[in-house]
């Protein structure tokens, strides 16, 4: 899968669990200090993560993971 | 003050003070931090502008949130960091960018959780000195202000406490919630509230620096569970109580031995870290307490009542056995009971029935009223031999506890002098302490407590009194080969010196030794033994042998010539037959030392307090007995000399059934050189005289054996400052 693609979906997932507008989430942005998740969203987004991929990740690995652009890298690694 | 603790005290200010504060990482979600800390300051009636930072939420709690601190347009004074560790970096820096000095960084997972944690804290320091900004924590509860001009509580405690003028600072965020608690049920407020968590930045030396200069704090309460920088912790406690005459009370977790164990000397393994610790603490005036209750027994007596001006109290007591027990406890702590003036003994016959035991303790028996406490209390206040009252009071049916409580509490506002109060029992008296704690009458349950605590008040008074007069002096003028000495002996990659090295380097020091020389043959020794004088003393020289005696290599009294050469010839057989592969430079010879009273003096580094020296009665039972004192250097003169009269040895030092008393100058005088000694080679790791010999009064004292241990090269700490 492209990194593009990946990205687009990464986007609506975060969108999602943080009722954030697309057109609002960077690619550099930090889940925690720029979008505000908090520690149970965190999870939610390693879960639709999952769900949106069909992957199942490292889940201590995955919440290590603080930027969207690190989120896209990290799941490109399961597909 | 080093120029960060000027900035960290420009900075405390707005900590403390400040008019507008961003929560940065708030949110709102009820039961976490960010929720409660943003709940405390609304709760607690902030008296500024509270600035919600919230990336993804508009308002919080009604106010209006920014994504930023960054965005916020309007100055902000305090920093308060909620955001998990992850990020917390980030928020400092952004603190840094919009002009924050002032930050309380509460978030966990720092120096705590181990080797990332570390890396995180590191990089918090490191953006910290590149705006200049000081912070409070990381992994702490936060910081609480009671003055009604500010109202901040940036915690996440349960609720402010009531204003006082008790000032508490502590490492452990938990023990803060559960003192909180415990203080609102005595009644007792504060004036600031500071958990500090890890305190990478701002230090309880810091924080002790502020509150010295804070008008609403009257005591400082300590809790620590680690003491990083110890000669800073006692400047910082001197300087609290000699400049501003405010107590510092301090409880000191984790009284354990460790270090003690691999140590190489006598003083080594005699000095634990909560034995040099509590030596610290007394030497620096900071009161240790055993738990918290004992703090704040003694905290409120201090905070509320005048600190005694005499050890003399008078004890008023509706009931004969408590009054008893008053007095036990009292003489046994060390206070008297005030002789009465004619003049109290008339008033007090006066107002008070037949019955009535006017002396001291004052009985008013069982039916006494609040009139008669009034009598009594007016009587024994205007005395001028009474330094401070006990009230005591027991529930009897005709006792009209609550008037009595505020009995006391309106004769407490009319005279300069402590009265504490022990209402005794539970459930009846329950109403009556209230009373107590409301008009800052110090209370106890047991007269026993109220004796401790006024023998603790009366002897910071005296503390008060003294550190006017309590400096130190260098007893060794000028410079001295001691440095050579010891560096040669370290190029040459020895653990310790051999102990005519060791004499040459005390002999620098001005120490009363007697000087030896070294034979290497039977014959040079029988020439050398008269040569230094008879009765003599045979020691082997080996860098493989520390305890002599325990290889044979020690031969005393010897008398003539020939006995020399027999001595040697023992010693050198003794030793190739204990240690065959040791390397002998040969047997040192000394004048004998006369018969004297052996005691033992040592000096061991302390990796936080610095060179700590000892003293004790001396000799093979010194572990044994263990009747020694511990100061950490510099020593006064004053210091010294209590380390001599706190042992029990003392008494046989200064004279005993027909014994003469010794020459206590010349161990204060070889204590004071020890110090200066111990500050001045931070090459020396460990040492103990042992034993000094100490003649009779006046003859002088004289080291008899002598161990020099030399610290590792690599580890050499700095030099310690002379006065601390």
């Amino acid at each position: 899968m492209e990194k593009a693609e990946i990205q687009t979906r990464v986007i609506k997932v975060i969108s999602g669990v943080l009722g954030t507008e697309e057109s609002m989430i960077g690619e550099k942005d930090n889940f925690i200090f720029d979008l505000g998740a908090d520690s149970m969203q965190s999870l939610q987004l390693v879960a639709g993560f999952e769900e949106a991929f069909d992957i199942e990740m490292d889940e201590d690995k995955a919440l290590e993971v603080q930027t969207v652009d690190a989120a896209v890298d990290f799941i490109a690694q399961y597909l | 003050m080093a120029d960060q603790t000027e900035l960290h005290q420009k900075n405390l200010e707005k900590i403390f003070s400040p008019q507008s504060v961003a929560i940065i990482g708030a949110n709102k979600k009820k039961g976490t931090v960010p929720f409660d800390i943003l709940h405390g300051i609304l709760m607690g009636e902030f008296n500024g502008l509270i600035l919600p930072v919230s990336p993804g939420k508009t308002h919080i709690a009604g106010i209006k949130a920014y994504k930023y601190v960054t965005d916020i347009e309007d100055p902000v004074d305090l920093g308060v960091i909620v955001f998990p560790s992850t990020v917390a970096h980030m928020a400092l820096e952004q603190c840094g960018q919009k002009g924050i000095r002032s930050v309380i960084i509460i978030s966990a997972g720092f120096r705590e959780v181990g080797e990332k944690g570390v890396t995180r804290e590191q990089q918090l320091l490191d953006i910290a000195r590149k705006y200049d900004i000081s912070f409070i924590g990381p992994n702490c509860l936060g910081v609480i202000n009671t003055d009604p001009k500010v109202r901040l509580n940036a915690s996440f405690a349960r609720k402010m406490p009531a204003a006082g003028h008790i000032g508490f600072l502590s490492q452990s965020g938990a023990l803060c919630t559960a003192v909180l608690d415990y203080a609102e049920a005595k009644g007792i407020g504060f004036s600031k509230f500071v958990s500090f968590g890890n305190k990478a930045d701002i230090t309880e030396v810091d924080l002790l620096y502020y509150l010295m200069r804070d008008e609403q704090t009257n005591v400082i309460l300590l809790y620590l569970e680690e003491v990083s920088d110890g000669r800073a912790l006692m400047e910082a406690a001197r300087d609290v109580i000699r400049q501003s005459g405010k107590p510092v009370l301090a409880i000191k977790s984790g009284r354990t031995r460790e270090g003690a164990a691999a140590a190489a000397s006598h003083t080594g393994s005699l000095a634990g870290s909560d034995e040099i610790c509590e030596a610290a603490f007394q030497q620096a005036g900071i009161i240790r307490c055993g738990n918290i209750e004992e703090m704040f027994h003694i905290a409120t007596a201090l905070s509320y009542m005048p600190v005694p001006n005499s050890n003399r109290v008078a004890i008023i007591t509706n009931a004969g056995g408590p009054g008893v027990l008053a007095t036990d406890a009292a003489i046994k702590e060390g206070l008297e009971l005030a002789a009465f003036s004619e003049e109290t003994a008339r008033k007090l016959k006066k107002a008070l029935p037949n019955t009535a035991n006017i002396n001291n303790p004052v009985d008013l028996i069982g039916d006494a009223t609040a009139d008669r406490y009034e009598s009594a209390m007016e009587a024994v206040f205007q005395d001028e031999n009474v330094g401070g009252v006990f009230v005591i009071l027991t529930p009897q049916s005709m006792t009209d506890i609550d008037a009595i409580a505020r009995q006391v509490a309106q004769a407490a506002k009319q005279y300069d002098k402590p009265v504490y109060a022990s209402f005794m029992g539970e459930a009846s008296v329950a109403s009556g302490i209230r009373i107590l704690q409301e008009n800052q009458i110090p209370h106890y349950s047991l007269p026993e407590s109220m004796s401790h605590v006024f023998a603790v008040a009366h002897r910071f008074g005296r503390l008060l009194e003294r550190k006017k007069e309590n400096a130190v002096e260098p007893v060794v003028p000028g410079k001295t080969k001691g440095g050579a000495i010891l560096q040669q002996a370290m190029g040459e990659g020895k653990s310790y010196l051999q102990e005519y090295e060791a004499v040459q380097l005390l002999k620098e020091y001005g120490f009363p030794v007697w000087e030896g020389q070294i034979a290497v043959s039977a014959d040079d020794a029988g020439h050398l033994a008269r040569k230094v004088g008879f009765p003599a003393a045979l020691k082997i020289q080996s860098e493989d042998i520390l305890h002599k005696v325990d290889v044979g290599g020690v031969q005393l009294g010897v008398q003539t010539e020939e006995e020399a050469r027999s001595a040697y010839d023992a010693i050198i057989s003794s030793v190739r037959s204990h240690v065959p592969q040791a390397a002998i430079q040969g047997v040192y010879i000394t004048r004998q030392i006369p018969r004297g009273e052996e005691v033992i003096l040592g000096m061991k580094r302390d990796p936080s307090f610095g060179p700590v020296i000892l003293f004790g009665l001396g000799g093979t039972f010194v572990e044994v007995f263990r009747d020694i004192q511990f100061r950490v250097a510099p020593l006064s003169r004053t210091e010294a000399l209590e380390m001599v009269q706190q042992t029990k040895a003392y008494k046989l030092l200064a004279g005993t059934r027909g014994r003469p008393p010794k020459d206590l100058e010349g161990i204060v005088d070889a204590l004071q050189r020890l110090s200066q000694l111990a500050l001045g080679h931070p090459e020396i790791r460990e040492l103990d005289i042992n034993p000094l010999i100490v003649l009779d009064e006046g003859k002088g004292c004289f080291v008899a054996d002598v161990k020099v241990f030399l610290a590792e090269p690599s580890s050499t700490p700095e030099h310690h400052e002379f006065y601390i």
